[in-house]
Parts: structure tokens; C-alpha cells; sequence
């Protein structure tokens, strides 16, 4: 856990998310691990990667784990249309906010980056949906501003995504705007 | 999509002279009067009265052009497209999310209508503090009158929805005294939509009416071009160097050179609000002897207390902030402890669920009492204390703008002061329980649980949920040179031919909701530059 926390403080000296449009393929991680070989979280135009796709699908199923449909092949339906709608959201985002996002996806999808933003020993797609909520809370309440950050991207990109969608109104108990 | 008529296509169909975005790109260059970067609150005004002074204006607006016929008051649709970056932007540390618009209207276009004059005691300190003999509230009425009639505010006359309603009811518990808010709307028909863009036209934003009154005048309107940087000689602008821009924001290729407009004016004036007006001048390199240019960029910075009802809210519905107090801003000198003025907030689906701290069960029961969810907000009162001294507008390495505000223990004083304000609120109007958005808060069932609690949480940035609807300073209004940006007519201290007609003039926040300041201010400044442009009166009503 040290250590992880070393190599996190060492990634924020090198300014990590403070690269700009020109580093958005680049991403710097501590300890020598070659960096440009990492995927980037976004794809050019702003949709996301696999490697996006895999952190936002697990964040999805703990963030609204209550919300979601219960049952499977509708809970899948529901997490697909997450997806498409975070494509959306975040293509509409200016380019720095793009830039960052892609490397913050990037770096929350490979181990290191796993380990050490989110606290998360296994793979996004094998974690249960307990362990994912106590690696939330843990980046949620963290004593590192960087990772108090990245749960507050991932947080308001997958609530937005999901509430943007008429079909969740119900849950909420709202009608839709009145027609005029 | 409304039935209504669209007065914005219709000027279109009459010939109103528009490029950019849909309307076919600008031209590479444009010579001019006056060059008004933006479309906003100070930027419509100052259209208005220059084009009716016989000039020839024309406006640069970054935003798109959207009208009544496309507000179908969706958040899905009105924050990309109305609203700076998608109504995410966000200061540096990621603690404050800022709401600023993004479109022709600007910021008025998807504001709340809340309107009310520059406190006294603000324009008292503005005299004291920063040498602005003349900004005082009897030199600034008849400009606030004026701004009045001609945008229709009035008292708003209907009874308060329940989620305003409640504010009044649980403060005269308290004996706590409430007030009803000015709104600058003709015909409303109490929707809630205001910040989704109205559909009925009925808000009396710039973009129906002071644009519209301009380009009839012959104004031209360039809209999804960003003002990239001045050019300057000698103490003067000589050019405005444009781009245009995607809907997101970002710079349009064409092949591989990006397309440009240059504008030559006589006069320029930028009205692209706070953190966007210092940044086109800092893009520009512009001269800043005294350190002066993007500092003291305030927010009025927002907290929150979320309570559930067991009767029926309905936040969505009905005119949103129709009911306000300022006790908070009058308990204590106006350099003492933070002050702050409490509202009730409008919720809509996607703003509420992703503000909202918590996820996973807790954030399900939280969501699922939306209908009987009624929320305050507090907006404190920056810009007045040596250690609330308001942010600093900066550039990254793609030259977008960025703000740098620092949250001093101050301010987060002020913070926890205000949950606990707004909670005893909420539970003397009878709330079952409250919460307080923060990431360590759980629902409290009684007062004396969430005072207990609220004392005892960690007022940190990140934790305490912090948002901001608006954005002043940066471009500050000062008596002498070393003090400000901009002299108090409105002239730029050291580019004689530029103007700053918005918010970012402002030397401290407002303490009050800033359209109607930002308003007779530059009613004020406009009428001053009409007349020495063209020896002519001009007023805007």
C-alpha cells in the first residue's frame, strides 16, 4: 500500500493529469514501466476505448448497483445504453477534459494503475460488485487529492449518463418535462 | 418541441445577418465600428444601445445559435449545448463545478431569472476599497430602472412552488424573514425550465431581446467562433483574431489550416463573462503592469442541504427561486465571517443524481425520494475578507481557460455555517430527515443529530459538495491603475480602444444573483461609450 501510494505521489509530481492536448497519447507512470505502450481510455473524437469501456462497465454496476434492473438480461440492456450514453456525454466535452479522461481511463484499466488508483486487486470485469464499492469509497474519501478526483469523474460521468435516459425517469419518480 | 412562435427564426427568415455553425462560415475578415466579443447579460446590452447609436456592431459569440424552438427542456440536450463544457467545467483542483452558458444569450439564457440590484452594502465597499466614487446605488438607479423596464423585472407576483415554499415556511418558524425575488419574465407560464432554456420565450433573456433589437438595427451576429486573441500596437487593439469552433468546444480543422476571421474595429468590446474575458486578454499577452488581469475571479461558492418531505416537492415543477433571505449576509459585518444568501434551487433528473453525493443502495433511496426532495443552497458572499480572495484565471498548454480558486478554511468556515443554517431550516419546516451534501453526510432525523454531526465533519475541498452559477471578477473595476483592470467607465486601464462590458468588471462577488448588476452597470458604461463614439444619447429604455 506504501509503495503504491509512493509511485501515486511520484505520477502527481510528473503532473499527470495536468498534461495537455499534445500528451494525450503519452502517459507517464512511475517506476520505468514504459508508458506509451498503455492504451489510451478514449478513442480519437472522444467514444471510448476497450480499455474505457472495461473500467466504465464495472463502475457502472457498483455506482448504480440498486438502480440498475435486476434482472440480468435487462440489468445488461441497461449497462449497454450506459455506455452509448457515456460516448455522448463525453464526446461533448471540451478537448482537455477528453485529454484527461483518456488517461485517467487508461490508467484505472491497467494493473498498476489499478492497484494503486483504485485499490482494486482484480480485474475490473472479474471484481464483485462489493469489492468495486469498497475501492469507491476508498478513492472517495482518500487522502490524495488524485484519486478524491478520479472517483469524482467516474461518479458524475456514469450517474449523468445513466439519468439523461427517460427510460430511468420512473425510478425517480419524475413525469418528463410538461408538453407545451 | 414547442408550438410556439420562434421570434429567433423568424428575425432569420427577415434577413438577420448570421454566419458560423449552420449559417455557412464568416468571413475572413470583417471591418467594423464596434466588436463585441460575446452575447451575454453585458453583451446584449451593450449591442442594443451602440447599434441604436447608429454604429455598426457586430458580436462574437463561441456558443450556438438555439432558440425556443429547440429547448425541449431536456438536461440531455441543454447542457452540451447551452452551457460551458457541458456544464462540467470545473476549477483547478476539481472542487467547485461552475454552470456558465455557452450559447447567444450567454449565461442568460439558461439562468434562473433571479434579479436583484447591487446590494448597497457591496457598492459601499466598491467606493471604499477601490476608488469607485461612482458607483453608488443613486448614480446607478435610473440604469437599473431602465434595465428593469426594458427586461421586464418585476416581483414575481404567483404563489411560490412548495420547493421555495418551504424556505419561507421553516424560516418564519425560526423568525427568520423571507422575501420574494424579482424575475425577469412577461408571460410566464410557470414551467421550471428556465435552465434548460425557456420555451415559451417568456424569460426575458438577451437572446430575446437585446440581440434581436441589435440585428434589427443591422448588427451582425458571428456565432461557434471563438475570439481566440487581440492584436495590439501602441496601447491599442488593432485586431480581433476569431476561430472557428466544434460543439464542443474544440478548434475546427479545415484540411489541415484552421479557418480564421480577423475583425478591424474602431472600439472592441469584451463581454465573454468572467474566467473567458481575462482569458482572451491573456492569450493576447496583454499588457498587466500591477498583476492585476484573471485574479480576484469570484463564485459565490454554493453548499447544499438535501431534505425529504412527506408531502409532494416536485422540484421541477414551477418557477424555480421565487423566495430568498439574506438574514445570513446581515448577521455579521460585511468583512466579518462569511456571509451568505440562502435560495431554493430548481432539481432536474441528471443535475440531481450526479450531485448528489453516494452511490449504490444510499444513492437509490436518496434518488427514490426525488418527489419529496427539497433542496437549499447558500451562496457565499466572496471577495470581501483577506482570506476569501476569490480565484485566478490561468491558461493551459491548449490555451483554454482554467481557474485556480483556492479554498481557504475561511470559506469552508462559511460553508459549514450555511449547512447548518439551511438544516435547522428544513427541519423547522418539517423535514423527516436531512442531509447535507457532503461525502462524509448520512441522513439526519432530527436538528440536534445533524448540528452534532455537521460540527463534527471535515470541511475539505472534494468533500464538501461546492458548485458555483456564478462567475464574477477577474477584469476588476478599480479608481487607479494599480488596483484593477478596467477604469470606471468601463475603458481597459492600459488599451485605450477596449472595452470590458460583463462580469468579470466586478471587484468583489455581488452577494446577491448578478444578472441585473451586471445589467445597470453596463447600461451605465454603454451610454458613456455611445456618446463619446457618436455625441449621441442613447438609453436602454
Amino acid at each position: 500500500m506504501r509503495q503504491a501510494h509512493a509511485k501515486l505521489r511520484a505520477m502527481q509530481r510528473r503532473t499527470l493529469l495536468k498534461l495537455g492536448l499534445t500528451s494525450a497519447a503519452a502517459l507517464v507512470v512511475a517506476g520505468g514501466a514504459v508508458s506509451w505502450l498503455l492504451p489510451p481510455g478514449l478513442q480519437a473524437g472522444g467514444r471510448l476505448s476497450l480499455a474505457g469501456r472495461e473500467v466504465f462497465l464495472a463502475v457502472g454496476r457498483a455506482v448504480l448497483d440498486k438502480s440498475l434492473p435486476q434482472e440480468e438480461v435487462s440489468r445488461q440492456r441497461a449497462l449497454d445504453g450506459l455506455l452509448n450514453r457515456i460516448d455522448t456525454l463525453v464526446q461533448a466535452l471540451p478537448p482537455h477534459a477528453q485529454a484527461e479522461l483518456s488517461q485517467l481511463l487508461s490508467l484505472l484499466a491497467s494493473a498498476a494503475g489499478r492497484h494503486a488508483l483504485a485499490n482494486l486487486s482484480h480485474p475490473w470485469p472479474q471484481a464483485s460488485i462489493a469489492e468495486l464499492q469498497q475501492a469507491l469509497q476508498d478513492m472517495r474519501l482518500s487522502a490524495l487529492a488524485l484519486r478524491q478526483q478520479a472517483y469524482g469523474a467516474l461518479h458524475d460521468i456514469a450517474t449523468s449518463a445513466y439519468f439523461s435516459d427517460s427510460e430511468t425517469w420512473p425510478l425517480l419518480g419524475y413525469p418528463g418535462p410538461l408538453k407545451i | 418541441m414547442s408550438q410556439l412562435k420562434d421570434p429567433i427564426k423568424d428575425g432569420i427568415a427577415r434577413g438577420w445577418k448570421i454566419s458560423g455553425g449552420t449559417f455557412g462560415p464568416p468571413p475572413e475578415k470583417i471591418v467594423c465600428d464596434v466588436a463585441i466579443i460575446g452575447s451575454g447579460a453585458g453583451a446584449g446590452i451593450t449591442a442594443e444601445l451602440l447599434s441604436k447609436a447608429g454604429l455598426q456592431v457586430v458580436i462574437i459569440e463561441e456558443g450556438p445559435l438555439k432558440s425556443s424552438t429547440d429547448f425541449n427542456q431536456l438536461e440531455s440536450e441543454a447542457y452540451p449545448s447551452l452551457y460551458q463544457e457541458s456544464a462540467a467545467r470545473k476549477t483547478e483542483d476539481k472542487a467547485i463545478n461552475i454552470l456558465q452558458g455557452r450559447c447567444v444569450g450567454g449565461s442568460t439564457t439558461v439562468n434562473w431569472t433571479s434579479s436583484f440590484r447591487t446590494p448597497a452594502s457591496t457598492l459601499q465597499f466598491w467606493q471604499d476599497q477601490f476608488g469607485l466614487s461612482s458607483y453608488t446605488p443613486e448614480a446607478l438607479a435610473p440604469y437599473f430602472a431602465q434595465a428593469e423596464q426594458r427586461l421586464n423585472i418585476t416581483p414575481w407576483l404567483m404563489a411560490p412552488n412548495e420547493n421555495n415554499a418551504l424556505l419561507r415556511r421553516g424560516a418564519a418558524t425560526l423568525g427568520i424573514p423571507t422575501a420574494s425575488i424579482a424575475r425577469n419574465v412577461k408571460g410566464c407560464w410557470n414551467l421550471g425550465s428556465c435552465g434548460l432554456g425557456c420555451p415559451t420565450n417568456a424569460k426575458q433573456s438577451m437572446l430575446v431581446t437585446t440581440i434581436p433589437a441589435a440585428l434589427e438595427l443591422g448588427a451582425q451576429l458571428l456565432t461557434e467562433t471563438r475570439a481566440e486573441r487581440f492584436e495590439l500596437a501602441n496601447g491599442r487593439v488593432t485586431a480581433l483574431i476569431c476561430r472557428n469552433v466544434e460543439p464542443n468546444g474544440a478548434l475546427a480543422q479545415a484540411g489541415r489550416a484552421q479557418i480564421a476571421t480577423k475583425v478591424i474595429a474602431k472600439h472592441y468590446v469584451l463581454a465573454g463573462g468572467a474566467i473567458n474575458s481575462p482569458a482572451v486578454l491573456l492569450r493576447s499577452s496583454a499588457p498587466d503592469p500591477y498583476g492585476r488581469l484573471g485574479i480576484r475571479t469570484f463564485l459565490h461558492p454554493v453548499v447544499m442541504s438535501s431534505g425529504i418531505f412527506a408531502q409532494k416537492v416536485e422540484a421541477w415543477s414551477g418557477a424555480p427561486q421565487s423566495i430568498y433571505t439574506d438574514h445570513f449576509l446581515q448577521t455579521q459585518a460585511i468583512d466579518g465571517a462569511m456571509g451568505y444568501k440562502l435560495e431554493a434551487p430548481p432539481l432536474h433528473p441528471l443535475i440531481f443524481a450526479s450531485t448528489v453525493p453516494g452511490f449504490g443502495q444510499a444513492q437509490h433511496e436518496l434518488l427514490a425520494s426525488f418527489p419529496h426532495n427539497h433542496t437549499l443552497l447558500a451562496l457565499l458572499r466572496d471577495g470581501f475578507h483577506d482570506e476569501a480572495p476569490g480565484g485566478k484565471v490561468g491558461l493551459r498548454a491548449d490555451n483554454s481557460a482554467v481557474l485556480d480558486y483556492p479554498l481557504t478554511d475561511y470559506v469552508m468556515d462559511g460553508g459549514r455555517r450555511a449547512l447548518l443554517s439551511m438544516m435547522e431550516i428544513q427541519f423547522a419546516a418539517g423535514a423527516q430527515q436531512v442531509m447535507p451534501l457532503h461525502e462524509m453526510a448520512a441522513p439526519y432525523t432530527s436538528w440536534a443529530q445533524a448540528r452534532a454531526a455537521v460540527q463534527a465533519l471535515p470541511m475539505k475541498p472534494r468533500l464538501l459538495k461546492i458548485v458555483s452559477a456564478h462567475v464574477m471578477g477577474g477584469c476588476g473595476l478599480a479608481g487607479t491603475e494599480r488596483q484593477g483592470v478596467t477604469r470606471p467607465d468601463g475603458v481597459h486601464w492600459q488599451l485605450s480602444n477596449l472595452s470590458i462590458h460583463d462580469g468579470s468588471l466586478f471587484p468583489t462577488s455581488i452577494g446577491a444573483n448578478p444578472q441585473l448588476s451586471v445589467y445597470g452597470a453596463v447600461n451605465r458604461l454603454a451610454q458613456g461609450l455611445a456618446k463619446r463614439l457618436t455625441g449621441r444619447d442613447v438609453a436602454l429604455a
